[in-house]
């Protein structure tokens, strides 16, 4: 690898110290970028460089690297997790930049994911979500033979093409409503298509819906702006399967939510 | 000198009745007694999540600290192949003791032959709790569960779901987890570190951590606590670890009395993508699964310098294939990453580096059509592609063995406790189950094991049979550890030199790679404790860590995780070098066959080296001996 | 009833009434375009003879009238609603937006399913007056007088101003079904890889139709006057007294 082929970039970063206080972009030079780093590897550039220089280095979330823990994700460019499909920031190269580029990076930014740091966003709110319905009740021990139910191959598949969600909120920093829907439908799409989540499929769309709404992430303007940047390409027929579970659970089950929104 | 010491508590009676014998003879917890009870979990990874769900279930209080911002990012996220199980659905001769004698041969002779029948035969247990709640394993075409095959085995006993196997069983655990918070049974701390165990009269129970996010230190007590921290492979820098991945809490117990088992043990995984440049932050793994269609190679010629499609078949070393006709591609790792290495040191090795070899998929391609491949491993060439930029459907990958687990951690028994009374340690943090190399498919099977069907039944005989008396955070001892974790933080952000954390890291990554990495010898091992000392002391005195100690601070939390990994990196390469012989991932140079294959010394060495902390910084090496009463220790042949 | 307030609280719940109430204010354009389009047969007779019918029974004009403002009010209502949880997800806006989908054809911010609020709102302008010119005849009054309804189509868009609103309204109107009528078949829950592409095609049809169709008057209103100019036809209503 020549270093010719190395770009230098300006980054404008959104800076904010806490939660609470004033954040501003500022501005910085990076130097050397191969275009076989990541993006998280530039950013590991610039913090390199600002230690150096003394300077207190730019926080993000980060942790495997390989794109399935979901724990990194900014805005790059008003794209989140830049401009790849089915691709998280850490898998994102810096060959998809050239060189003197700008580029504005930004957290997620939704009332349901407060700032911690920087480019780190809080985001319990999913976790919340889960807890409302995302699970089977089934206790350690008590589980039949695994090959006791047949499962149709085509309704594991897609049951599976929703689990694969990573939970990164990229789908809810895409939407122009910060709306959770397509995070929220994938769990409720990946019950409702196995035998397994079927006793309980009208109570947990119900709650986990009361519990979304309750988070203040607002609803689905069916733009298909989060598919379209989910790292983990599922797709927004789950929100219609959601939609689907919720209405039929409303009308024709006895399962009420049992989450209300706090005022 | 340690048997005193190092009571395995092995039950007795014949091996296959162990494990029922003792359930039958642990003290239990009256069900209305169980709420009066409180378990601290670190570690929401597969071992943590599936433990502290179990342990609410029954009943218990249960307090789980992560690091990460969500349980659900813990690194057994990244497991992609698969997870075994002695089901022997496809009919093909698997059993318990099976996959018991596949793990303990895969382990070459050096774990615990009770620990491994247990794994084995929890392991379809296993299956049958994920199945039911809702992990989607691929099926066959008449809904039933299918299987794949992983290295060291001859049958196929693997389940798994695509590419994600350790995300969906993670996401299952951790869907236990969140039930039992919204029960309120488990109370949920993320973005915690745990930085100090509490002991009161020489028993575990508390922890004291810090809130990553505000800084503050925090101090919980306990009856019993759990680490489920993982392992410490990015003592390395450079692994396939999760970045956050750390020995700090096993590390932290160590120094609080709890012995470090074969910390030398270390698995290189064969098939990782190549480093490609110095700001390289870590390495991806690429599954062993693909191993069975996939076939590794070099140019015959080291010379040859033709893009892979123009080299001819008869151009070609299958060199897996030509060593180990019996296991071909499916060999162990350490056995594969082995080959590899030998094969790149003898100058055959392809890319600008010369630190790769070929996985080629042409043939499976050719066979089976890109379709089928694409839906056994879509995601991983996806992710090949991302990383690479090249399109493995159409050239072989390249790909080079990394650092990718540890079998060493924290010395337990058969009750998954250490030394320490109610500290228990499970996953990939404790040392019991694969021995000196583990088997693919192995990992995830062994934390669910520990979580959901062991620790549950030896938590609660720890909690009947001793009697433990009310401790809270008011006790002195919680003051006095929390005192002393916040002046270890104080003293890092105090240094104010001029180096960057993750510059101390890389180096001390940089020495471990060099010579404690695949291949280990007498005088590297001397060099590298030298050098690690070394770097230690210009660590102390000139790192820079910047920003306070209160709030959100990433490097504080790296400037920890280094300075641990520098002082464990020490006892790694002192326990290599006590360790005269070749087992498994630990391969001294000193000790192989005339065909250079690892060659144990079961006369010496067939015991577990448990390692004592001591001040001084003279560890005291204890030796658990390891009796096999069924299997043979033979000579690891997969020719 | 605690659960069909629940339900009509919730954000899916609300979407789904909006859906429901799109859905049939889109069969509404259909016949109500269907009606208008018969003024293209000349003569114009036509036309009056299906206004007259239309209106000769009071008492399903009055039910389907009800049902119409009932829809036309919950789906205003709501998206009022809606909006404003939306506009609350995210206070702080963010600095650069780009999409993501590789299937649009210009920026976002001028996208249909952007623009849904503001053509809405065209549309809802434009019924005001549609039904203050045609139901109520208001300010009408005089010039209408003893017309034809055929007729009165002619005179009020002959008026430019009005021609203006009519035909932006009814490029709004196309511009939101073109978006709202697949939207709402997803919220509903209609969502199938075998119809998908399809449903698309047609909403787009469907919105390209609605607009030009509607806009069709106004423009030859005033481009082609006598073409909607019918002094030949006796109001019915007028002639009987």
């Amino acid at each position: 690898m020549s270093d010719s082929e190395n770009m230098t970039l300006t980054l404008r970063v959104w800076r904010q110290s806490d939660c609470e206080s004033r954040g501003k972009f500022v501005d910085y030079e990076v130097n050397n970028v191969s275009p076989h780093m990541s993006f998280l590897e530039m950013l590991d550039v610039l913090n390199e460089q600002l230690i150096v220089q003394g300077e207190e280095p730019v926080a993000f979330d980060h942790d495997c690297r390989e794109g399935i823990c979901g724990s990194c994700g900014v805005m790059i460019n008003g794209q989140a997790h830049g401009p790849d499909n089915e691709t998280t920031t850490c898998q994102l190269h810096m060959r998809r930049f050239k060189n003197g580029d700008k580029v504005v990076v930004e957290p997620w930014r939704a009332q349901a994911f407060p700032i911690v740091k920087d480019l780190v966003v809080d985001r319990t709110a999913f976790d919340r979500i889960m807890q409302a319905g995302g699970y089977v009740s089934i206790k350690t021990g008590q589980a039949p033979d695994g090959n006791s139910l047949p499962i149709p191959r085509q309704d594991q598949e897609s049951a599976m093409d929703a689990a694969v969600c990573i939970g990164c909120g990229a789908c809810v920093a895409a939407c122009k409503n910060a709306s959770a829907m397509l995070f929220t439908s994938a769990k409720v799409s990946h019950l409702a298509q196995l035998p397994q989540g079927d006793p309980e499929r009208s109570q947990r769309v119900v709650n986990m819906v009361a519990q979304m709404d309750a988070e203040q992430f607002g609803g689905c303007s069916n733009t298909y702006e989060c598919e379209a940047a989910c790292p983990a390409g599922v797709s927004v027929e789950h929100i219609a399967r959601l939609n689907r579970e919720y209405v039929k659970a409303s009308f024709c089950s006895t399962a009420e939510a049992t989450i209300q929104a706090a005022e | 000198m340690s048997q005193t010491v190092l009571n395995s508590n092995i039950p007795d009676g014949p091996l296959a009745d162990k494990w029922r014998n003792h359930k039958n003879e642990m003290k239990l917890v009256a069900p209305n007694n169980k709420r009066k009870y409180d378990i601290i979990v670190v570690g929401t990874g597969l071992a943590g999540a599936s433990a502290a769900a179990s342990l609410a279930e029954l009943g218990y209080n249960v307090k789980a600290f992560c690091y990460q911002d969500s349980p659900r990012r813990a690194h057994s996220i990244a497991a992609q192949g698969g997870i075994n199980a002695a089901k022997n659905y496809p009919n093909d001769g698997d059993s318990v003791h099976r996959l018991f004698y596949d793990t303990i041969k895969g382990g070459d002779f050096r774990a615990r032959e009770a620990n491994v029948h247990r794994l084995a035969e929890v392991s379809n247990n296993i299956i049958d709790q994920c199945v039911a709640q809702g992990v989607p394993f691929a099926r066959e075409y008449g809904g039933l569960l299918g299987n794949r095959t992983f290295g060291g085995a001859q049958v196929s006993r693997t389940f798994y779901c695509r590419g994600q196997t350790g995300q969906q069983l993670l996401l299952g655990a951790y869907s236990g987890l969140m039930r039992q918070v919204s029960a309120g049974k488990v109370k949920m701390y993320p973005r915690r570190e745990m930085l100090d165990l509490v002991n009161v009269d020489g028993v575990a129970r508390g922890i004291v951590c810090r809130n990553l996010k505000t800084g503050e230190f925090e101090t919980h007590a306990a009856h019993a606590v759990l680490l489920c921290t993982g392992g410490y492979g990015n003592v390395f820098y450079l692994s396939t670890n999760a970045k956050g991945c750390n020995v700090t809490a096993a590390w932290r117990c160590h120094k609080r009395g709890a012995f470090f088992a074969n910390p030398c043990y270390t698995q290189i995984h064969p098939t990782c993508i190549p480093v490609k440049g110095d700001y390289q932050s870590k390495l991806t793994l690429m599954s062993e699964s693909l191993r069975n269609d996939g076939r590794v190679w070099v140019p015959s010629d080291p010379s040859d310098t033709r893009t892979p499609a123009q080299i001819p078949e008869e151009a070609r070393d299958y060199y897996l294939e030509r060593r180990y006709p019996a296991f071909g591609n499916m060999v162990p790792r350490d056995v594969a990453s082995r080959a590899a290495k030998e094969r790149c040191d003898a100058g055959y090795g392809v890319s600008d580096t010369g630190k790769a070899v070929y996985l080629d998929f042409q043939r499976a391609i050719q066979e089976q059509g890109e379709d089928a491949i694409r839906a056994k491993y879509g995601n991983l060439f996806h992710m090949y592609q991302k990383i690479t930029d090249e399109n493995p459907y159409q050239s072989p990958m390249k790909i080079y063995p990394a650092v990718h687990y540890t079998m060493g951690g924290l010395w337990v028994d058969y009750n998954l406790e250490s030394n320490v009374p109610g500290l228990f340690v499970l996953g990939e943090a404790n040392f019991s189950d694969h021995g000196a190399n583990r088997l693919g498919a192995s990992a995830l099977m062994q934390g669910l094991a520990d979580g959901y069907f062991v620790a549950p039944y030896t938590v609660g005989n720890h909690l009947a049979s001793r009697s433990l008396k009310p401790v809270t955070t008011a006790h002195p001892n919680f003051d006095k550890t929390r005192q002393e974790a916040q002046g270890r933080v104080e003293q890092l952000l105090g240094v104010n030199g001029k180096r960057s954390v993750e510059s101390f890291h890389r180096e001390l990554g940089n020495i471990m790679w060099e010579y404690c990495g695949m291949a280990r010898n007498a005088e590297g091992l001397k060099k590298a404790a030298d050098e690690i000392r070394t770097l230690k002391d210009q660590f102390w005195k000139q790192v820079f860590v910047p920003g306070s100690g209160v709030d959100f601070n990433q490097q504080l939390e790296l400037a920890g995780r280094v300075a641990d990994f520098m002082e464990f990196g020490e006892l790694f390469a002192k326990d290599a070098l006590a360790r005269e012989e070749s087992a498994g991932g630990h391969f001294r140079e000193e000790h192989k066959s005339d065909d250079g294959e690892a060659k144990r010394d079961d006369e010496n060495f067939q015991h577990v080296a448990a390692w004592e902390h001591a001040e001084s910084g003279d560890s005291v090496r204890h030796q658990e001996e390891l009796n096999f009463e069924v299997v043979t220790p033979s000579t690891r042949s997969y020719k | 009833m605690s659960w069909l307030t629940g339900f009509l609280k919730s954000s899916v719940g609300r979407k789904f009434v909006m859906a429901i109430t799109g859905l049939f204010l889109c069969f509404f354009l259909v016949i109500h375009l269907s009606g208008n389009l018969l003024l293209y047969i000349p003569g114009g007779q036509v036309y009056v003879d299906y206004a007259e019918k239309l209106h000769s029974n009071e008492e399903f004009l009055i039910l389907a009238e009800i049902f119409l403002f009932a829809a036309f009010a919950l789906h205003i209502v709501l998206a009022f609603s809606t909006t404003k949880d939306n506009l609350n997800a995210r206070k702080k806006s963010y600095r650069v937006v780009e999409s993501k989908r590789k299937d649009r054809a210009w920026p976002i911010a001028f996208a249909p399913d952007y623009m849904m609020m503001i053509t809405g709102l065209i549309g809802f302008a434009f019924l005001v007056v549609h039904i203050a010119d045609f139901k109520l005849e208001w300010m009408w009054t005089d010039a209408l007088a003893g017309k034809s309804s055929a007729q009165k189509v002619g005179i009020i868009l002959g008026d430019s101003v009005r021609s203006v609103i009519y035909l932006a309204g009814s490029l709004a109107l196309g511009y939101h079904v073109s978006h709202g009528l697949q939207s709402a078949c997803q919220t509903i829950g209609f969502n199938h890889p075998k119809y998908n592409r399809g449903l698309k095609i047609i909403s787009i049809a469907f919105g390209i139709i609605v607009a030009i169709g509607f806009s069709s008057f106004p423009i030859i209103a005033q481009l082609v006057p006598g073409m909607l100019d019918f002094p030949d036809i006796v109001d019915v209503e007028v002639s009987r007294h």
